[in-house]
């Protein structure tokens, strides 16, 4: 089960990491376009930017953020602070971090549900990117499921951490 | 019934010790927000309740969407993708061809590398691990003293979080709504007096006990020249980067984004011509995941900040703090040192970042007050500052004063990283080898404070 929770939190970290690969391509390309159109003006030329491409950049980021969260889970990424707790017996340590998985997993949900809400009332309001006119709501979707995946995670991982007689 | 003002010292209690309890930072922050709104409305029934939670349908939404913040993970990939392609060796090691001859020559090649790295990267931690790795080794090999050798690396790495560009830095300015381009040029003297100072220190060590660094041998002509040759694209790469933010010709997304762009092409063209160099598919994934781990972690503590200012904001705590310090009649320079202060101790024990937003967004306001409000003139200010140069003075001091907190016993999160990279080290002699930059350090922060226009005099200068 842990392996293939591995398995898919990478695969969805990747996919956001293929929208960082856009990003940096569509950045790259736009500021290519503004330091050509510097010098075109000096001929009296011009070259236009990518109309909307800080519209793309926050659409995109918010996706691929939201695709890190479970990865980040997975690996015990999110950080915490040991130095007191490291004190306690390891049977109370034990504990703590099954409990603080589980309230991991449910926040997760938390989230996930208003989040749902959140997307279909910006469908329902027909919200639209600035520049690019572009619906919102579909952008919403990887968030969902990020958020799904992340508690599903931090569940599996609540399981793992229990004492082998649970 | 409680005061508003009370519940939000609560909630500060509370959120210490869920933190102490290794709560992950992210969740401690969120728990005791939607916590706080809860009972803030049991105990003013006119903060209702519901309406608060139905902020939630696009609380995380507004988070991450976010263009300046796109910056974060792009910075990260940028500082993972120069590691797997080596530039940081390439770094190191043409830093030490040029001055690794001279008695303690190698370490201070190192925090050159250091500093050169941690601007890439942005990240004091990711610094301290990836030159450690890269360093260490060869200091170790040319037995420089286990002290010398740890100390310096673990001080080096803390130059990742002020030199731009630096995530903190962004985070930071976002905060306190600074601008991220003044930010970055203030950070620049302040940083090259830090690289100044570390070297001195080394100087000054191995000139007290030349023990601490054997004399090392010239490489040959024909290893200098290829470590100088390797040394060439990446300091034209870090130093467009640097330079180019640094003097305002591009904004942080850009550069980061067209930075990633070329290291990462630079190094699939070293792949190219040399399959045992530059990054394969292998570097290439590995780097992407270490940045959704790292970006994930960095995001959740900033929607757990957001999810926490919002609860400080309805129990008027900020508010409350500003009204206290101004009408305490305590001297606004001792507040001040108290602040950095409570920074340093909490340093000990928590990461840089979510120190910064648990922290900054909780003083800063009080701050403001006592410099004399937010429209402030010089003339009058009890700084001698107006707010936005407030804004930038403080910000650096307080970064240079959470970097400090890497480093400071009993936890150093520095040490701890290349005291597990040297393995037969220990980590007593780790912190003693890191006291002389701590030293050195705390007379930086002395320096800063006393003139300010070290940090504020780029920005003026710049800026027309």
């Amino acid at each position: 089960m842990g392996k293939i929770a591995d398995r898919v939190a990478e695969a969805w970290a990747l996919a956001g990491g293929v929208l960082l690969l856009g990003i940096m391509a569509v950045t790259s390309v736009n500021a290519g376009a503004f330091a050509l159109d510097r010098v075109a003006r000096l001929a009296g030329a011009s070259v236009a930017g990518l109309p909307g491409y800080e519209d793309f950049v926050r659409l995109a980021i918010a996706s691929a953020a939201c695709m890190f969260l479970p990865l980040c889970q997975r690996r015990r990424g999110h950080v915490a602070v040991d130095l007191f707790a490291d004190l306690l017996s390891p049977g109370l340590q034990r504990a703590l971090d099954r409990a603080w998985l589980v309230a991991t997993a449910l926040l997760a949900l938390f989230l996930c549900y208003w989040m749902v809400l959140g997307m279909l009332e910006t469908r329902a309001d027909n919200g639209l990117s600035r520049i690019l006119g572009w619906q919102e709501w579909p952008f919403y979707l990887p968030g969902v499921l990020s958020l799904l995946l992340w508690a599903v995670i931090a569940a599996l991982q609540a399981r793992e951490a229990a004492p082998p007689d649970v | 019934m409680f005061e508003r003002e009370t519940i939000g010292l609560l909630g500060v209690g509370v959120l210490f010790l869920l933190l102490m309890l290794r709560v992950p930072v992210g969740l401690a922050m969120i728990a005791v927000g939607v916590g706080g709104n809860y009972a803030l409305s049991l105990a003013a029934p006119y903060l209702k309740f519901e309406p608060y939670l139905k902020q939630f349908k696009t609380l995380l939404w507004g988070t991450v969407a976010n263009y300046e913040l796109s910056v974060v993970p792009l910075f990260i990939l940028m500082g993972f993708l120069a590691s797997h392609a080596r530039l940081s060796a390439d770094l190191f090691q043409g830093l030490n061809a040029l001055v690794g001859r001279f008695r303690g020559g190698v370490a201070m090649a190192a925090i050159g590398a250091c500093a050169g790295f941690g601007a890439v990267c942005g990240s004091s931690l990711a610094t301290a691990s990836t030159m450690g790795k890269v360093a260490l080794p060869e200091l170790q090999r040319l037995q420089y003293a286990p002290r010398l050798a740890t100390g310096t690396l673990a001080a080096g790495g803390t130059l990742g979080i002020l030199i731009p560009p630096s995530v903190a830095l962004v985070i930071y300015a976002i905060i306190v709504e600074a601008s991220i381009i003044d930010m970055f040029q203030a950070a620049i003297i302040p940083g090259l007096i830090a690289v100044l100072l570390f070297v001195l220190v080394i100087a000054l060590q191995v000139r007290l006990n030349p023990a601490l660094a054997p004399q090392t041998g010239r490489q040959t002509a024909e290893n200098r020249r290829a470590a100088l040759l390797r040394l060439i694209p990446v300091l034209t790469i870090f130093g467009a980067i640097i330079l180019g933010l640094g003097l305002g010709l591009f904004t942080p997304t850009p550069a980061a984004a067209v930075g990633a762009t070329i290291i990462l092409l630079y190094g699939l063209g070293l792949r190219v011509r040399n399959r045992d160099a530059g990054i394969g598919l292998i570097g290439m994934r590995s780097a992407f995941l270490d940045t959704a781990v790292t970006s994930g972690m960095i995001y959740f503590i900033l929607f757990g900040a957001e999810v926490l200012k919002g609860f400080f904001a309805r129990a008027g705590l900020p508010a409350a703090m500003a009204a206290w310090t101004g009408g305490s009649g305590i001297d606004p320079w001792v507040i001040l040192l108290a602040v950095l202060a409570i920074l340093i101790l909490l340093g000990c024990f928590m990461d840089s970042l979510a120190m910064i937003l648990v922290v900054i967004p909780f003083f800063w306001p009080a701050l403001i007050d006592l410099n004399g409000g937010g429209f402030v003139n010089a003339e009058t200010a009890a700084f001698g500052m107006t707010t936005d140069e407030m804004k930038i003075w403080f910000g650096i001091i307080a970064l240079v004063v959470v970097e400090l907190g890497l480093i400071t016993p009993p936890v150093g999160l520095n040490v701890f990283i290349i005291s597990a990279l040297a393995d037969n080290v220990r980590m007593r002699e780790v912190f003693a080898g890191v006291m002389p930059f701590f030293a050195v350090e705390l007379l930086r922060i002395a320096l800063l404070l006393a003139v300010p226009s070290l940090c504020l005099f780029l920005p003026a200068l710049l800026s027309g």
